[in-house]
């Protein structure tokens, strides 16, 4: 039960982190951190084999997003 | 769930709507919007919709993606 508040105090902080911070090549480690937060929290939430599933593709997801955003933040693929 | 963590996950989500609503800067309206959506999933799972929590999670980043495009056309 203590890893659960750990994991969501490190949200907290990550979202604070990422909300009061100007630049937004600063922003994007942050959010990362709270993505990986909320993928801890979403297993320990539930006890049910799904969950699994589910963080994981909260996982995929969230990183894939943060991905595409620093890639076009530096410039993307140039055409 | 346990109240603190209805409140912090709550608060995470509104932090997440108001920056995205407040903030000018387009890249990051798209990360306060990955925040809001951040906040929301652990009230899915918490109920135990864990195939909408899936499809959400899934779905959330294709529609950022389309509006990346949107924003990178915008600026060229």
């Amino acid at each position: 039960m203590i890893a659960l508040y750990l994991v969501a105090a490190v949200a907290v902080f990550a979202v604070a982190r990422a909300l009061i911070e100007k630049n937004t090549g600063r922003k994007l480690p942050y959010v990362n951190v709270m993505n990986f937060a909320v993928a801890g929290a979403l297993v320990l939430l539930l006890d049910h084999p799904l969950s699994l599933v589910a963080a994981a593709a909260y996982f995929v997801g969230s990183t894939l997003e943060a991905n595409a955003i620093a890639s076009t933040y530096a410039g993307g693929v140039k055409r | 769930m346990i109240l603190a963590l209805e409140v912090t996950f709550g608060l995470i989500a509104l932090a997440g709507a108001v920056s995205a609503a407040l903030i000018r800067d387009s890249y990051g309206k798209l990360i306060s919007l990955g925040i809001l959506v951040g906040g929301i999933v652990p009230f899915i799972v918490d109920r135990g919709y864990l195939d909408v929590a899936i499809a959400v999670s899934l779905i959330a980043p294709i529609a950022t993606i389309f509006v990346l495009m949107a924003v990178r056309r915008d600026e060229a």
